[in-house]
């Protein structure tokens, strides 16, 4: 029998207790009350006379109770003879995470963080697997089962170690919901033949406050995954970030003023900082108390630069103490309009659409008379038929990726939605009745989505007096997006080469319909330009791991330079992902130069750990044993099989059953014994 | 001096007396004493109702207007002069029981304590001298006076008495001084004093107690109650042995101790019956495996010597 805590076994000296009390009591407990003492003095006990221990059976009993809970608390098992360490028997499948996030740059957070993914993978058994996976805020599997398992034994760590030095942490925010059931994901892709064995994910982070737990809530964890955290910390804590917030259009008239919010962590131990752009002198005194984020702005913008480094000094840790800024630039995006009325006449669809589009500080959007040309042109709509001219020019402008709306405003339209789709004919009629409403939405398109809140979703009182039905033809590429109550189709999207054809079955000019009086106008038409792709708001501040979309869809390649003059030639309308450095990135078109910047994520500023009641909180099936040593020796592996066969076991239980039969039958007996003394004396 | 003084005792062989084992398992303090006084008059040839009770004492010279029914015409005729002859006064006998209730009284190596056989022994005396027409009061103390009951010779007196007797006590330790003091305070007329205690108890403050009453004319019986055990020290096995009184522990082997404790409880009665016999009182020894009766024999045959002796004394001043 071995022990899992020998050292309780020292517990066994009490039993010299019932011994000392055994041979004490004998004297303390034969006390006779005697009239007077006057005529007795002391005798001293004769040294000659031999003790003898009374109840011998009782103090067995008792001496027996004290070894039954010494042995419990020892916690004992039987050693097996065949067992194996649990790696060897079950296999574990170990997942190590490992956090790349920018806060990772802090102190020296990462080499801790590879020491103990370092350790994981030495102490992995031979039947163990292990696959590594590194996240910011994407998940990245680094090495997975399959290759673990098809490296050489002897070669495993180190080969997995080789990996580990690839990575080093990035730029971009935390997304440890997405990793976490990523790393769950491992094992059932795994297979579940070969899962017998304890499944753990091993999370090596620095648990920073501000990563993301979305996805965690109500997550579906496969059987027997356990995860077992791994935090780093730093030296000393506490932090300090900033991030510059987009112009908003109230300060339109000065876009070199930023904004900066400022965060400053729970622990941290300062509370006065500086803001400054570059090395100018004139940094601006901050003043946070720890806990809070306060929104700043910003000294302006030296007038000889369009983008510069907003500094914040004073800080803890410096990976995010600079956020770049570049002043925003206005975009210009024109709407080609194919018909000939009045802008100003309210009866006809230009009238409204002139009016749908006002200017901001970032966009002016201009509704042309369509000309020749449609380089320039981000949207085309077409209130009416178009000759044969137009029709080849909109439909090889359509294909290259464009976009055009197509308003069925009579039933002459039909050959024109004919030649545009490339079908020879389409039956295209006016339809009966008073009125119709809108019917079904589809509120997962790109123009609807912005709907989708049942705040905004009401359509419903929007009368159509009149409208055109058409039928989709079956060899037509077409997608309803929303229908009127009879079924027929209000806006449809057709996909023509590259570009898309939205097709409205009805004006929004008061003689078809109350749709250009109703407030879902305006955001429709917003909507239906930002989802023409080409006409996206020219947005100058980024986040890592950002796409930003190209300024033009059509035209010359387009050059992206990044901080670290890195260029990298994208086709125009491809947008840019590789985001991966913070800085100022500029991208070239036509000779025009447009800058914009590369921040760090603010939530990777608040480094305060998360506590492990959190994760619980979310449904994260946490190790029980709160603290899993970080250093994992031989030692501690033997114990860990120790303990497994201790808990399998569970001998301790008998033990203190064994104890209370003891103590029962020690109550009897010492009852018994009392009254059968007291008997005896009164018999006397 | 009538009385207790005149009841004349049979000195017959000892008869079989109660047991004070059976004695003491009735509840009945009143009881008790009755048992004890009907089982000892059994035994008696004469009635106790049947003694004289006048006592001569002196003589004096007639003086007219003197009753002439007490002139000693046998003294005339010899002498040719006129005396008196005077007789005690025609008082019943007042007799104080002063019972100790002092803790270490609770001894009991038998089935019942020293104080239980004290309280049915001073039960016994008052009904015996009650019966014969005497006033019997109670003064019951500790370390103080307890009850004082004066004594009356009335109707439901006794009842009194015995519901006095049976009270407990609630003192600590013996002090006989303080209680000796006080009772020759509250006994203003001459009379019996009984002292029923075990004496376990220094004795100076016995000695000048007893003085003070035997100086106001108290005639002073004392009866020392010991349990056999006290004397016999009969306890096998070394063991701490509590006081009773003190509550202090001392460790001690019988076996090692009995003589010199035999010894010392010796000298204290020793000591304690001469301070009597110094004082004129007289000193008795009971002890609880006794009967009863054998006590109040004693206490009899002691009373009638004494006043042989003093009828004697008496006489041989006046001639």
């Amino acid at each position: 029998m071995n022990f899992l805590a020998p050292w309780f076994l020292l517990g066994v000296v009490a039993i010299t207790g019932p011994i000392v009390f055994h041979l004490i009591r004998r004297s303390a407990r034969e006390r006779m009350p005697f009239s007077s003492l006057l005529f007795l003095r002391p005798t001293p006990p004769r040294a000659t006379r031999r003790r003898k221990l009374e109840h011998i059976a009782l103090l067995l009993l008792r001496c027996l109770g004290l070894l039954l809970l010494a042995i419990g608390f020892a916690r004992p098992f039987l050693p097996q003879s065949n067992a194996s360490p649990p790696s060897a028997e079950a296999g574990r499948q170990m997942v190590i995470l490992l956090d790349t996030s920018a806060s990772m740059r802090r102190d020296d957070l990462w080499s801790k963080a590879r020491k103990i993914a370092e350790h994981y993978l030495h102490e992995a058994g031979v039947a163990d697997r292990v696959a590594v996976v590194t996240f910011d805020q994407q998940p990245r599997p680094l090495f997975s089962f399959a290759e673990w398992s098809a490296w050489p034994l002897g070669q495993r760590p180190t080969l997995a170690a080789t990996r580990l030095d690839a990575v080093s942490p990035s730029w971009a925010g935390t997304h440890l919901g997405l990793a976490l059931t990523t790393a769950a994901e491992q094992f059932s892709e795994a297979g579940g033949a070969e899962t017998s064995g304890p499944r753990d994910v091993v999370l090596i982070s620095d648990m920073q406050d501000g990563a993301k737990l979305d996805g965690l809530q109500g997550h579906d964890w496969p059987k027997g995954v356990r995860v077992i955290l791994e935090r780093v910390d730093p030296k000393h804590p506490g932090n300090a970030g900033l991030e510059i917030l987009d112009p908003a259009a109230d300060i339109a008239a000065d876009v070199r003023q930023a904004r900066a919010r400022v965060v400053n962590t729970k622990d941290s131990s300062r509370e006065k900082f500086q803001l400054g752009w570059n090395a100018d002198a004139g940094a601006m005194q901050v003043y946070l108390p720890p806990g809070q984020t306060r929104t700043f702005l910003a000294p302006p913008l030296p007038t000889n630069l369009s983008s510069g480094q907003l500094h914040l000094s004073g800080g803890e840790e410096s990976f995010d103490n600079t956020a770049y800024f570049a002043a925003s630039e206005l975009e210009h995006v024109t709407v080609a309009y194919f018909g000939s009325e009045s802008a100003n006449d309210p009866d006809q669809l230009r009238y409204y659409l002139q009016r749908a589009f006002p200017e901001t500080s970032r966009r002016v959007v201009s509704v042309l008379s369509a000309s020749n040309s449609l380089v320039e042109t981000s949207l085309a709509v077409i209130p009416s038929s178009l000759d044969a001219d137009q029709v080849t020019m909109l439909s090889g402008w359509l294909k290259s990726g464009k976009a055009a709306l197509l308003v069925l405003t009579n039933a002459a339209a039909g050959p024109t939605l004919a030649a545009l789709t490339g079908l020879p004919d389409i039956d295209l009629a006016d339809a009966p009745g008073d009125y119709a409403l809108l019917g079904d939405i589809d509120f997962t398109h790109p123009i609807f989505a912005p709907f989708s809140d049942p705040r905004f979703s009401d359509f419903s009182h929007i009368h159509f007096w009149k409208h055109r039905r058409w039928t989709i033809p079956p060899n037509l590429t077409a997608h309803v997006l929303a229908k009127f109550d009879d079924g027929a189709p209000v806006l449809t999207q057709i996909s023509i080469g590259k570009g898309n054809l939205l097709v409205l079955a009805a004006g929004w000019n008061p003689a078809d319909s109350q749709l250009a009086l109703s407030s879902k106008f305006l955001p429709l038409m917003q909507t239906i330009l930002d989802w023409s792709g080409s006409a996206a708001p020219a947005r100058s501040q980024f986040q890592i791991g950002d796409s930003v979309p190209s300024p033009t869809s059509s035209g010359a390649p387009l050059t992206w330079q990044k901080p670290d003059e890195k260029k990298v030639v994208l086709a125009a309308g491809t947008p840019f992902t590789d985001t991966d450095l913070p800085g100022i990135y500029s991208v070239t078109m036509q000779g025009s130069v447009r800058h914009f910047a590369v921040n760090v994520p603010l939530d990777e500023s608040r480094t305060t750990p998360l506590s492990s009641d959190d994760l619980a909180r979310l449904g994260v099936p946490l190790q029980t044993t709160a603290d899993v040593p970080v250093v994992k020796t031989v030692e501690t592996k033997r114990r860990a099989l120790q303990e497994e066969l201790e808990n399998r076991q569970k001998l301790w239980r008998w033990l203190i059953v064994g104890l209370l039969g003891v103590a029962l039958v020690e109550i009897m007996l010492g009852g018994w014994l009392s009254r059968r003394v007291t008997t005896v004396e009164v018999a006397a | 001096m009538p009385g207790a003084a005149s009841t004349s005792v049979s000195s017959a062989p000892v008869r079989a007396f109660a047991d004070p084992k059976a004695l003491m398992a009735i509840r009945n303090l009143e009881l008790r004493a009755r048992v004890v006084v009907e089982g000892f008059w059994n035994g008696m040839h004469r009635s106790p109702y049947h003694g004289f009770s006048s006592e001569f004492t002196e003589y004096r010279q007639y003086s007219p207007g003197d009753d002439t029914r007490y002139l000693d015409w046998r003294l005339y005729a010899r002498s040719d002069r006129h005396f008196l002859k005077r007789f005690e006064d025609e008082t019943n006998l007042r007799c104080h029981l002063l019972v100790d209730q002092s803790p270490s009284m609770s001894y009991a190596s038998l089935a019942y304590s020293k104080a239980d056989y004290v309280r049915t022994l001073a039960a016994t005396l008052a009904w015996f001298l009650h019966g014969q027409g005497d006033a019997v009061g109670l003064v019951s103390f500790d370390e103080r006076v307890r009850d004082y009951l004066p004594p009356r010779h009335r109707h439901g007196h006794l009842r009194q008495l015995m519901l006095a007797l049976e009270r407990g006590s609630e003192g600590r330790v013996t002090n006989l001084g303080e209680p000796l003091r006080r009772v020759a305070e509250l006994a203003r007329k001459r009379g019996l004093m009984v002292l029923l205690s075990d004496l376990l108890t220094p004795l100076d403050e016995l000695e000048s107690g007893l003085a003070r009453l035997t100086a106001a004319g108290h005639e002073v019986v004392l009866l020392q109650t010991l349990d056999p055990n006290e004397l016999a020290f009969d306890f096998s096995r070394p063991m701490l042995f509590q006081d009773l009184e003190s509550h202090q522990d001392v460790y001690v082997d019988p076996g090692a101790a009995r003589g010199e404790y035999q010894r010392r409880l010796a000298d204290h009665c020793r000591r304690a019956e001469a301070i009597c016999q110094k004082l004129g009182a007289a000193y008795h020894r009971i002890i609880t495996d006794q009967p009863l009766e054998k006590a109040l024999a004693h206490f009899l045959r002691g009373r009638r010597r004494r006043n042989k002796l003093v009828r004697r004394h008496v006489r041989a001043m006046s001639v």
